[in-house]
């Protein structure tokens, strides 16, 4: 699929699903991970709320966004991981994308490439 | 201090006492917002809306049924458990008498103390429609009656069944049993049959933690309650003055035992849950100093003018070392989901103070006396009565509602949150339609917002 040597998944699930896509990331070895609150739009329908009996429309669903880089493990693999584990079947699951990554460096340690990650 | 008047002294006295029974009313009337900061900041934030909901129906819809219902019933179930008897028209007779009504709103600021502590127990997963059956059934019938068989003279008084063949009476001053062990034990029973939240406990039984959304309400509503508990505690000391033969007699001495015991109980309790939490957790943690609070307040609402300074301060500090691990057992061995803890904070607290109140006896004078074996007797067959009796129609009223509801929200809702799949509404809104230029909002690949979401 890509010639870099690390890859960076990076999905966009329901808030409640997020502690069985972390264990399914242990599980297939990717652990590592940065997690974000976040709002967005897709095919989950719009929510309508009211105030004082005038109702507006939320189109924009609270979500997790999560980003895991990984080097040794396949991207796909934990793609799989994500989109098993906060599969519901229902409009709103979220989406999946992975992203080339051209350099990495670990802070404390000052390792750089595949060894950062 | 005597004073001697030419005015009527009864008169004076009477007007005094009223306006302070007023006063201590509005106080009480004010824990209503203390419970609902509680609760609110102990719930997460998809579910505030919910509780702020059910404490305003149980104060509301709950002075309606009172009115109408529950004090007349109080009374019928004081005249039907002792040798007085009697009459439905003299039981409702405070309905259209003027000069019942003030005493009429003190007895309802209590219940509606009551009916408040159960949606603690069930936030965040209970059908709204079965809560406010519950809630009416609290105010018509549930606690009505244990208020009947207690402080309207009826099985537990001097004067009912009970008391006459012990030879005394149930003591519970301003209601740590009546009023809340009646509604710990109410939540807890409701908590257990509506079952745990999703995700309180994982598939191995174990509990997993629900973080309450604000402990900054949780904290200010327990400070609001304990302000609102000194109407609770000293005004049950009704009499301020005292008239006789002319002259009047200022209750100082009555009114500083309660309101000085009141004191030392809610700093004991707060103290030793402090402690308890420090040592059990590693770090002082203020949720637990704030249940602590509470559960000594309520340890001495029934001792407040029968026990020593000391004797309160004991039983403060009892309760209060004990929420941490009644909670825990609770939870880890119950597995009942009480959200707030409202068994340990008024159901179990309750009937410790109330039960141990002879051990600490005071005399008129401030000594020490025991008030005996019979007395201690009488405490625990109380507790035990009012506890039966609680424990039994609080199932009934649950199972009558979830018969006719159902006591749960779908799995979805609950998942989505009681406010916005009981209610319509968000109580944060983060983002709405403002902002967005032209017509209806476009939802990226479900076509317009407005056509999708007519569900």
């Amino acid at each position: 699929m890509t010639d870099s040597e690390i890859q960076m998944v990076v999905a966009v699930v329901r808030p409640d699903k997020l502690g069985e896509v972390k264990q399914a990331l242990a599980e297939t070895g990717a652990p590592s991970l940065t997690v974000t609150n976040v709002s967005g739009r897709g095919s989950q329908p719009a929510k309508k709320g009211q105030w004082r009996g005038e109702q507006y429309t939320v189109d924009l669903h609270q979500k997790v966004k999560i980003e895991c880089v990984v080097a040794d493990i396949p991207a796909e693999d934990v793609v799989d991981a994500i989109s098993e584990a906060a599969h519901t079947g229902e409009p709103g699951d979220g989406k999946i994308f992975v992203l080339d990554v051209e350099e990495a460096y670990q802070v404390r340690t000052g390792k750089e490439g595949t060894e950062a990650v | 201090m005597t004073v001697p008047l030419q005015l009527d002294a009864g008169a004076i006295a009477s007007g005094v006492n009223n306006v302070w029974v007023l006063v201590v009313c509005f106080l009480i009337f004010f824990m209503q917002p203390g419970f609902a900061l509680l609760e609110a900041g102990q719930v997460r934030a998809k579910n505030v809306g919910n509780v702020l909901m059910k404490n305003m129906t149980d104060w509301t819809l709950g002075v309606l049924v009172f009115f109408i219902v529950g004090a007349g019933f109080s009374s019928i179930v004081g005249g039907l458990t002792s040798p007085g008897g009697f009459s439905v028209a003299g039981a409702f007779a405070y309905i259209n008498d003027p000069t019942a009504y003030i005493g009429w709103f003190f007895g309802a600021v209590f219940a509606m103390t009551a009916a408040t502590i159960v949606s603690g127990a069930v936030a965040g997963r209970m059908n709204f429609n079965a809560y406010v059956f519950v809630a009416a059934a609290m105010t018509a019938i549930i606690y009505p009656a244990v208020t009947g068989m207690t402080w309207a003279g009826g099985l537990l008084s001097g004067s009912g069944y009970i008391g006459q063949a012990l030879g005394v009476g149930y003591l519970d001053f301003a209601g740590a049993t009546v009023v809340h062990m009646v509604g710990g034990l109410a939540g807890l029973v409701g908590a257990k049959m509506v079952g745990p939240r999703k995700g309180r406990f994982d598939g191995n039984g174990n509990s997993q933690p629900i973080p309450g959304h604000s402990m900054l309400l949780a904290v200010l509503g327990t400070l609001f309650l304990a302000f609102g508990w000194y109407g609770f505690n000293v005004g049950t000391q009704a009499t301020v003055l005292s008239a006789s033969d002319g002259s009047l007699t200022f209750m100082g001495g009555a009114l500083g035992q309660v309101v000085l015991n009141t004191t030392l109980g809610m700093g004991a309790g707060a103290v030793a849950a402090m402690i308890v939490s420090a040592s059990w957790q590693g770090k002082p943690d203020p949720l637990w100093a704030a249940n602590g609070l509470l559960a000594g307040l309520v340890a001495v609402t029934g001792a407040v003018p029968h026990v020593t300074w000391w004797g309160a301060l004991i039983l403060g500090a009892l309760v209060g070392a004990l929420v941490l691990p009644t909670f825990r057992w609770v939870v880890d061995s119950l597995k009942i989901d009480d959200v707030c803890g409202v068994f340990v904070v008024h159901g179990s607290s309750g009937a410790i103070g109330t039960i141990l109140i002879p051990v600490f006896g005071v005399t008129a004078t401030g000594g020490y006396t025991f008030l005996g074996v019979d007395q201690l007797l009488m405490q625990v067959v109380g507790v035990i009565v009012i506890g039966v009796w609680t424990v039994i129609a609080t199932m009934v009223a649950f199972k009558i509602a979830g018969a006719i509801w159902g006591l749960r929200v779908s799995e979805e809702e609950e998942e989505l949150g009681l406010d916005e799949s009981e209610h319509g509404v968000s109580v944060y809104p983060e983002f709405v339609a403002g902002g967005s230029r032209e017509g209806p909002t476009v939802s990226a690949d479900g076509g317009l917002a407005e056509e999708v979401s007519d569900d």
